[in-house]
């Protein structure tokens, strides 16, 4: 496999924009990719795009398509990866592959998403063989309230407290006020996020990522692509994509087997992280930050514990000594994350690797993570999808 | 005019003769057990798919559970004026990991590693005034 760089970062910041479809989002994202990587649109030689349940695509999740033929179309084949809210993630990897098996050198990925109001809704389909739907009929547990379930099991084994929740989030949006894509760019106070409003206790409204509409596009091209156009490109050091394992404790539809551990994790991002690790020869000692998915507070404290980042139960008293700002030792979400972005959810792993770039190359400004060598980007979606990208200067 | 106890779903669940349980099945060949029934083997690891019919319940531990503070959104179902539920996960003796309401009349109290029995109890109203049933876990 050959050496692939990025060389290309462009987003559209995340919001609510009613004008504008998605394939506009998306354009505006490519073309801030292109700019940056000073390549011609006529140069891209493949796409590899995100497929979107909600936006764009004509139904049948053609978001490649769509944004070939806004930008001007060339011939060139196109990729629609379809993950859940791992999209991003997918589609960059197979972007990634593309460049590294030599099938192409100048290569787009891009994802945009234009969300529906309100919480989403995990399946698409409404039929009693469906088991999301069984769960949604039956018992009634959306998103948030399986966040609640994850989080409450945590409270009891590490005696987690409701102010360490609450003081992610405001961590969060300190980072957020120095991002000039996040939607949501203002500090909370401690007493500001304990005061929102509980959606699923012991989860509170600022404590989960909404819903917004966003794009993200990179730019990747081969080593000798890359050392003709940028004095500082930075390279793909590993980009992995895995699913959910059987025994992994979650109870996905409305059941799964009681592991032997008793324990639940969420196996697909633990897969992905760990396989990144493990093909980019770096090490959770060698991580300089991390992009995770905090759809909640809660992913905070799991996730880096699942991967080897920190040690079981350590990870709230990382967060109480400062450790997980940008300046700490394990600097999370310094973008301010999905908590301060929403999720545009198949655009989410696009921004990640975009926020990663950014601070590889010490263009992240106040939020900058210092001398940033190596970041790890992590995504998760539906149907058991998970994925990492590890980035390094 | 007289009301009915009508089911959320078919199948799901029945009263037997021993009491409530949930109508699920089991792979013979490695344990697996599977809640809704599935017609063969999941388990990757299983030589061979050999599924039988079981039932599940009525005993389980709590293994975490969380409120529904605010309506969920369709296909969810509840009466008017909306109140706040509990749901948890459960593991049931027989190796089943399943999710479900709590009945309790103080869901806050409610503590993880709890002991839990299945129960068959209403989860809302249908428009003809019928009482429409679902499963739930009641602390014992």
């Amino acid at each position: 496999m050959r050496d692939v760089a990025v060389i290309g970062l462009g987003m559209h910041p995340w919001g609510k924009f009613a004008d504008k479809s998605v394939t506009r989002l998306c354009r505006d994202a490519v073309e801030a990719a292109l700019k940056d990587a000073g390549v011609a649109w006529r140069e891209i030689q493949a796409v590899a795009a995100a497929s979107s349940r909600f936006s764009g695509g004509r139904g049948w999740g053609l978001n490649g398509n769509d944004v070939v033929e806004e930008m001007g179309s060339t011939g060139i084949p196109v990729y629609n990866l379809s993950a859940g809210c791992a999209a991003g993630g997918n589609a960059f990897n197979i972007g990634y592959t593309l460049v590294a098996s030599g099938m192409h050198d100048m290569v787009l990925v891009v994802g945009g998403e234009k969300m529906p109001k309100g919480f989403i809704q995990t399946s698409g389909v409404q039929e009693e063989t469906d088991p999301e739907y069984l769960r949604q009929l039956c018992v009634g547990m959306p998103g948030p309230a399986f966040w609640a379930v994850m989080c409450r099991r945590r409270m009891a084994e590490y005696g987690t407290t409701e102010e360490q929740l609450a003081k992610i989030a405001v961590k969060a949006h300190k980072n957020s006020v120095h991002n000039p894509y996040a939607r949501f760019r203002k500090e909370f106070t401690l007493e500001e996020v304990l005061g929102s409003p509980l959606v699923s206790y012991p989860l509170r409204l600022y404590e989960i990522c909404p819903v917004s509409d966003g794009a993200a596009a990179t730019i990747i091209c081969s080593a000798d692509e890359a050392r003709k156009r940028t004095a500082k490109p930075v390279w793909i050091a590993a980009s992995t994509v895995a699913t959910a394992r059987f025994d992994d404790g979650i109870p996905r539809g409305l059941a799964s087997a009681v592991p032997p551990d008793g324990k639940a994790y969420h196996s697909e991002a633990a897969a992905a992280v760990r396989g990144a690790f493990e093909k980019a020869g770096i090490g959770p000692d060698g991580i300089d930050l991390v992009e995770l998915q905090d759809n909640t507070v809660y992913y905070e404290l799991s996730f880096p514990e699942e991967w080897g980042l920190c040690k079981p139960g350590e990870a709230e008293s990382l967060l109480e000594r400062g450790e997980t700002l940008p300046t700490g030792r394990l600097p999370i979400n310094p973008s301010g994350g999905f908590l301060s972005f929403g999720e545009a959810t198949t655009a989410q792993g696009l921004f990640q690797v975009c926020e990663l770039g950014w601070q590889l190359r010490g263009e992240a400004g106040g939020r900058q993570v210092p001398n940033a060598k190596v970041g790890l980007a992590q995504t998760l979606g539906l149907g058991g999808n998970g994925t990492a990208v590890i980035l390094k200067r | 005019m007289t009301t009915k106890r009508v089911p959320v779903a078919a199948n799901l669940f029945a009263e037997t003769p021993e009491g409530p349980r949930l109508l699920g099945s089991k792979c013979t060949t490695c344990g697996t057990p599977y809640f809704p029934k599935s017609p063969v083997c999941h388990n990757p690891d299983c030589r061979e798919s050999n599924v039988v019919e079981a039932t599940f319940g009525p005993r389980g531990t709590l293994w975490s559970c969380a409120m529904q503070d605010y309506p969920p959104p369709a296909p969810a179902r509840y009466d008017e004026p909306y109140v706040p539920y509990a749901m948890g996960v459960v593991d049931l003796t027989e190796g089943l990991r399943v999710l479900g309401r709590l009945s309790t009349d103080d869901p806050k109290s409610v503590q993880v590693g709890t002991s839990v029995e299945l129960v068959l109890d209403t989860l809302c109203h249908d428009k003809d005034g019928n009482e429409v049933i679902t499963w739930k876990f009641r602390p014992v």
